[in-house]
């Protein structure tokens, strides 16, 4: 029942992200510290995890878009 | 001139004397698709509908897995103190939106008609929280 085009691509990119700083900012988030925490294998699995999550949502919404 | 309203079952009344076309209609309603309790589809008097709407399992998995994600790299980067908590507290009222939409369609007296429902809140907001996991991702030199 929607008229939006197909792959419609929500929030943009740009506006997400800074929303992110902001809030990392707002309650004083040291980037540099936070990535010293991260071993090369924490690294390596949230990789593979948000691959495995953008993935998902291609085929969520391919789904929803299908026969539009 | 009044004539009677066309029903989708008149060609069965005399198909078999045993099988009241009424009946067999009234227990055809309940093929209409549910999803929580908010979107209905109701067919009624109708043959050949065929719905197709947004998966809302799938859907809310997806939203439990990048929600879970997002909390294990902020857990990992900033760690499970005040600091961490803040930070996913202002990250969830953003991604708080209303996930569901209410919606009833209504099909009656049809025949050949293919029905598509798209949730669009739900749709947008889950590509709403996979944006947010990878701009914290890149933000930490992993992406």
């Amino acid at each position: 029942m929607s008229n939006l085009p197909k792959n419609q691509k929500g929030i943009p990119n740009i506006a997400v992200d800074l929303l992110v700083s902001e809030i990392f900012r707002k309650n004083g988030v040291n980037l540099n510290n936070a990535k010293s925490k991260l071993s090369d294998e924490q690294k390596t699995a949230i990789k593979e995890l948000v691959e495995e999550l953008s993935s998902q949502v291609d085929s969520f919404m391919n789904s929803n878009n299908e026969k539009r | 001139m009044v004539g009677r309203n066309w029903r989708a079952l008149d060609h069965c009344d005399d198909y078999r004397s045993t099988i009241d076309a009424d009946k067999v209609q009234e227990a055809s309603q309940v093929v209409g698709t549910k999803q929580e309790s908010f979107e209905w589809i109701i067919v009624r008097d109708s043959e050949d509908v065929k719905v197709h709407t947004t998966d809302t399992q799938v859907a809310v998995s997806l939203q439990l897995a990048i929600q879970a994600a997002i909390a294990a790299v902020l857990s990992i980067t900033i760690g499970d103190n005040d600091q961490g908590r803040a930070v996913s507290q202002d990250l969830k009222q953003f991604m708080k939106t209303k996930q569901r939409n209410s919606q009833k369609t209504v099909i009656e007296g049809c025949k050949h008609v293919y029905v598509h429902t798209t949730d669009t809140d739900v749709a947008v907001n889950i590509q709403a929280m996979l944006q947010i996991l990878v701009a914290i991702v890149a933000k930490v030199d992993i992406a």
